[in-house]
């Protein structure tokens, strides 16, 4: 209506998001798979020659077929996000904002305090988001509601062995997927996949618009990339985003737990915030309405666009999954909101 | 508190923005933009133009106005229903020539002319009416071509015996008094546009053609559907019209005695713009004779004083054109965007700090600490029931519960498995109570107060209670009648929770957050219904207490039990008991061991009670959310409370998955069973209580053992 630019001022305009379409498209697979194995809050997959290690709390775990994970190493906090060079050196970084590669702790920028995802490129160079200059990786949501976009992004050449940084302002960088001598980052907050160009930084957004917030990438054997989201966009979320009184009293006032704002899991307690469509009604919980967590795994092709995804909806479990590791014409699929990691055969999967 | 939040309160308790929305539910808003545009129309040029409402200058106004309002009633007719008549000018003209005619140049008595003239305007409003209502041509392009026919034959007409009229020598009397003369102060023309105008309204709005006219107009498929007979009707209304029109002519051969080329000149367009202008609806089925008359005064005033202040043809034309489409223009976009504007508006949030609670999570120690033994409940019907709100046992054990579908099932006992239909009443059955002679009482949500005779036969009992004095919406109606308990007495106490919403719309009530909650009371001796208590928070469960001199009554929004006294020192008012819990109270009822039972419908989150100390943010959530997006109480939890006569806490249970009772509206202990429903839920749960006694029945505890 041609009103409508004049009212708004009044009213506010409506609150919108993308909707899950195209390659988006709702599905029931995560929840269809069957679990793997059991691992409370799994963060982190990488695959190590036969091995799966995941990052759970303050271990590694070493996953093998039908026996328990078994732990491989654990540090004094929790793991964040987790790397394995070229020459196979596991390269972890922790909640405290340290780093260890093959054990030994590397000297950091004191700039670096949030290492939310590692990843080497083909010739050695090691790339690191730090998510924020303000908050730890385990505050990521106060971060979100506070629009914080201090993010940025740090390499290290193999030959000079010293870190630096390339971009500045980014809103939450969480994943990396190293392109040549680029890397294309997930800016969680923005919503977007940004490539920065690996000398000058520029950058160049690549898919914008996602139905969710990006958590990290991983590649794919035949150049395509995994793409995980930990947490769908939700239009109350958003909302509450523009309003700023509300917005300050519920960080000084509610507990980080019961905030509106995106959850790894929800449902588990009487004191998080509830929608309307979210209602329980004659003993359906309805998998389109809104929700503050999700489970959402993204196929990109080779020019990271998506081609098809698989979903834990609103009534699902397998929510906040943050990785994904592909093997053998397997997706290992780590979901922390479902406490378990998923194994979902790529070749039978119809796909 | 904070500055701004204090100011927030007072902005948002103190300024009644939920006025602007009842008053939008109002019909007669449709009226307010054509009446403003009157008020301004006629300010503007009664104080640019002297003398512009002196006695004179008005005589020659209104008897334009007499003939002009004629012909727009005609045409309002027809656009209600759903038509067009753009030969009306033609129509117009033409009877005035047929009445020039027969009178001058025949030289016949007036009352032939004025039969001649009607003639002609029922021929031409047959002949659209034939080719738009039978042959269901384009009523614009039909009515255009009449239109032009109409035009260029009185051209022709006028043209040729224009000589022969002006050397008549025929006079009347009855045309000199018709065209120059007052009666009562006020000219015949303006006596019979007058008149056509009562006529037209008593007809279209208490006659069965009229209505006719109206349903055909608001949607021509449902009309047929219901065997009106769309064709004929259709052709009536420009029958009609060119009759209108046709006395139009007559009037206007009277007054200049003469018919010219300008006569009828660009009728059409004036008329059709006073219709629309009044807020006749172009669309049809909307409007009314006095939006056309109204429109009328505006569109005369408008040219007449454009004439007066010395503009031009050209400029009075262009001014109709720009108010014809500004008028076509809201019109359309009020009619489509109305119930919008109305839903925008209409929640109206007001301010509310709640007090702090106890926790009732698990672990948490306090006495309302829910733990998960409702999830163990036997369930009842199961899949078969939507909405049980109450449940209740008879005499037999038999157990009763409402739905969503309005009607009340009757469970047989011992196993409730088999069941029927007990009554179907409607609405949506809530509050259920059995009175001493065996009749079920049940409050109907968007209905009343209903009582079912063993027998089945449905009796109401109350749908109103007085009127308040301030009220713009109607508050005598029961809008959300919602638990009854009965007193010894036999007076029925029940409780009808918003005057706001609808029963289906309680949701949104939580989200205004408005108080006004009632406590009502019928009376069966005289079918009486009193307010006792209003300006509560969602008023909800009812229960006598044990002794019934007191009864409890719960206040959801507000997570409030009062107490209120029929009789002793405290008689007629009400004390809170229980303040400030952690869940939102709904139906209470007695418990065998002297206490009593109190459903929690949900649990109250952090989140939302700060959301109650920012209206200003529910406001605005309302209108840029849709609403399955909006923030909840968090009724995916509730729980059955325990609560003693001081109001003390006792014990709490609850179903925290949520998988069999995630929202508790009501339970019902019957011989060591605890009976549990639910709203939004799809069955019943029987619970084993721990302890209670196994012969305790309500209808015992309520009514003595059986007569």
């Amino acid at each position: 209506m041609i009103l409508d630019p004049i009212l708004d001022i009044f009213r506010g305009r409506a609150v919108t998001i993308p909707p899950l379409d195209g390659a988006f498209r709702p599905n029931t697979r995560l929840d269809d798979a069957p679990a793997f194995a059991e691992l409370s809050e799994p963060d982190n997959l990488l695959v190590s020659g036969d091995r799966l290690i995941a990052s759970s709390g303050n271990a590694i775990y070493s996953i093998g077929v039908g026996a328990a994970p078994v732990v491989v190493e654990t540090f004094p906090s929790p793991v964040r996000a987790l790397a394995l060079s070229p020459s196979g050196e596991l390269t972890v970084g922790l909640e405290s904002g340290k780093l260890l590669i093959a054990g030994k702790e590397v000297a950091l920028s004191a700039d670096v305090r949030c290492i939310t995802a590692l990843a080497y490129a083909n010739d050695g160079t090691l790339w690191l988001a730090n998510g924020s200059a303000e908050h730890a990786p385990s505050q990521w949501a106060a971060d979100l509601m506070k629009k914080g976009a201090s993010g940025s992004l740090w390499r290290r050449d193999a030959a000079s062995g010293a870190f630096r940084k390339v971009a500045g302002d980014i809103a939450f960088p969480y994943g990396l997927h190293p392109i040549g001598k680029d890397v294309l980052v997930s800016e969680s907050w923005r919503h977007q996949l940004v490539r920065f160009d690996g000398e000058t930084g520029n950058r160049s957004r690549v898919l914008a618009h996602l139905p969710g917030y990006p958590a990290r990438l991983s590649p794919s054997p035949d150049g395509g990339a995994w793409l995980t989201l930990f947490a769908p966009r939700n239009r109350l979320i958003e909302f509450v985003l523009q309003e700023t009184h509300y917005r300050q009293d519920m960080l000084e006032q509610v507990p980080p737990a019961y905030w509106i704002a995106p959850a790894l899991a929800s449902s588990r307690s009487f004191l998080e915030p509830l929608q309307c469509g979210g209602i329980r009604t004659m003993g359906i919980h309805k998998p389109w309405s809104p929700s503050r967590s999700y489970g959402l795994v993204v196929r990109l092709d080779r020019e990271m666009q998506p081609q098809f995804s698989l979903h834990s909806r609103a009534n699902g479990t397998r929510h906040g999954i943050c990785s994904v590791a592909e093997k053998d014409g397997r997706l290992f699929i780590a979901s922390r909101g479902g406490d378990c990691v998923l194994a979902i055969d790529l070749a039978s999967g119809g796909f | 508190m904070s500055f701004r939040e204090r100011l927030q309160s007072w902005r948002y308790n103190l300024v009644p923005d939920h006025l602007v929305g009842e008053i939008l539910t109002k019909r007669w808003t449709d009226n307010a933009i054509p009446f403003l545009a009157l008020v301004v129309t006629l300010a503007t040029f009664g104080s640019v133009i002297p003398g512009f409402f002196k006695l004179t200058s008005l005589q020659e106004s209104t008897r334009q106005l007499g003939e002009f309002s004629m012909v727009v009633t005609g045409m309002t007719v027809v656009m209600l229903g759903g038509g067009i008549d753009l030969s009306v000018g033609s129509i117009f003209a033409l009877s005035c020539f047929s009445a020039v005619y027969v009178f001058f140049i025949l030289e016949q008595s007036i009352w032939l002319a004025l039969a001649a003239s009607i003639a002609t305007g029922l021929v031409f409003g047959a002949i659209n009416g034939y080719l738009v209502g039978y042959l269901r041509l384009r009523a614009f392009l039909t009515t255009l071509v009449t239109f032009i026919f109409g035009r260029a034959l009185f051209d022709i007409l006028v043209t040729t015996y224009a000589a022969d009229v002006q050397l008549s020598t025929a006079t009347s009397d009855v045309l000199d008094f018709i065209g120059d003369s007052t009666f009562w102060g006020l000219s015949v023309s303006v006596w019979l546009a007058i008149i056509l105008a009562i006529v037209t309204h008593i007809a279209l709005t208490r006659s069965r053609p009229g209505w006719h006219v109206l349903a055909v107009g608001g949607s021509r498929r449902s009309a047929h559907n219901a065997g009106i007979r769309v064709r004929r009707t259709v052709f009536m209304t420009y029958v009609f019209s060119g009759f209108c029109a046709s006395i139009g002519g007559f009037l206007i051969a009277c007054r200049l005695s003469g018919a010219g080329p300008g006569t009828g000149l660009n009728l059409e367009i004036m008329a059709l713009t006073a219709a629309v202008v009044g807020g006749v609806s172009l669309g049809g089925g909307r409007g009314s004779v006095i939006k056309g008359l109204m429109g009328a005064i505006i569109v005369l005033t408008m040219t007449n004083g454009l004439i007066r202040l010395g503009y031009g043809t050209g400029t009075n034309q262009m001014v109709l054109g720009i108010m014809l489409a500004v008028a076509v223009t809201i019109d359309i976009r009020w009619l489509k965007n109305r119930h919008k504007v109305l839903n925008e508006v209409y929640v109206a949030p007001v301010y509310l700090k709640m007090g702090a609670t106890q926790s009732a999570a698990p672990g948490s120690g306090t006495p309302y600490e829910l733990d998960n033994r409702l999830s163990a409940a036997d369930h009842i019907g199961l899949g078969e029931l939507e909405g049980p709100e109450d449940v209740i046992l008879d005499r037999d054990d038999n157990l009763y519960c409402g739905t969503r579908h309005g009607e009340i099932v009757r469970f047989f006992a011992p196993d409730y498995v088999r069941s029927e239909v007990f009554a179907h009443i409607g609405g949506f059955p809530l509050g259920l109570a059995f009175d001493k002679a065996g009749n079920l009482i049940s409050c109907v949500g968007a209905m009343g107060l209903y009582s079912v005779s063993p027998d089945r036969e449905v009796k109401r009992l109350s749908a109103e209670t007085s009127r308040s004095w301030t009220s713009i919406v109607d508050d005598a109606r029961l809008r959300d009648p919602n638990d009854c308990d009965i007193a010894p007495d036999g007076r029925i106490y029940f409780t009808d929770s918003t005057k706001r919403y609808d029963a289906h719309d309680w949701a949104l009530d939580s989200i205004e957050n408005r108080a006004t909650g009632r406590l009502l009371v019928y009376d069966p001796k005289d079918g009486s219904t009193k307010t006792l208590l209003d300006g509560y928070r969602y008023t909800n469960g009812v229960c006598m207490a044990h002794d019934g001199k007191s009864l409890f009554f719960a206040e959801s929004w507000a997570c409030r039990v009062h107490r209120y006294w029929l009789e002793g020192p405290k008689a007629g008012t009400a004390e809170c008991v229980i303040r400030d819990m952690p869940g939102y109270p709904d139906n209470i009822n007695r418990a065998s061991d002297g206490n009593y039972w109190m459903a929690w419908l949900g649990m109250r989150t952090p989140s939302f009670d700060l959301s109650l100390r920012h209206p200003d943010m529910r406001k605005r959530m309302t209108r840029r959310l849709p609403q399955d997006e909006w923030l909840f109480p968090n009724i995916n939890t509730g729980g059955v409370v325990k609560f003693n006569e001081k109001g003390g806490i006792v014990e709490a249970m609850g179903d925290l998955p949520g998988g069999a009772h995630p929202m508790v509206t009501s339970m019902r202990e019957h011989k060591g069973y605890l009976f549990v429903g639910g709203i939004l839920n799809n069955r019943i749960g029987r619970y084993r209580i721990s302890g209670a006694d196994p012969n305790w029945t309500s209808p015992a505890s309520y009514w003595g053992a059986r007569p």
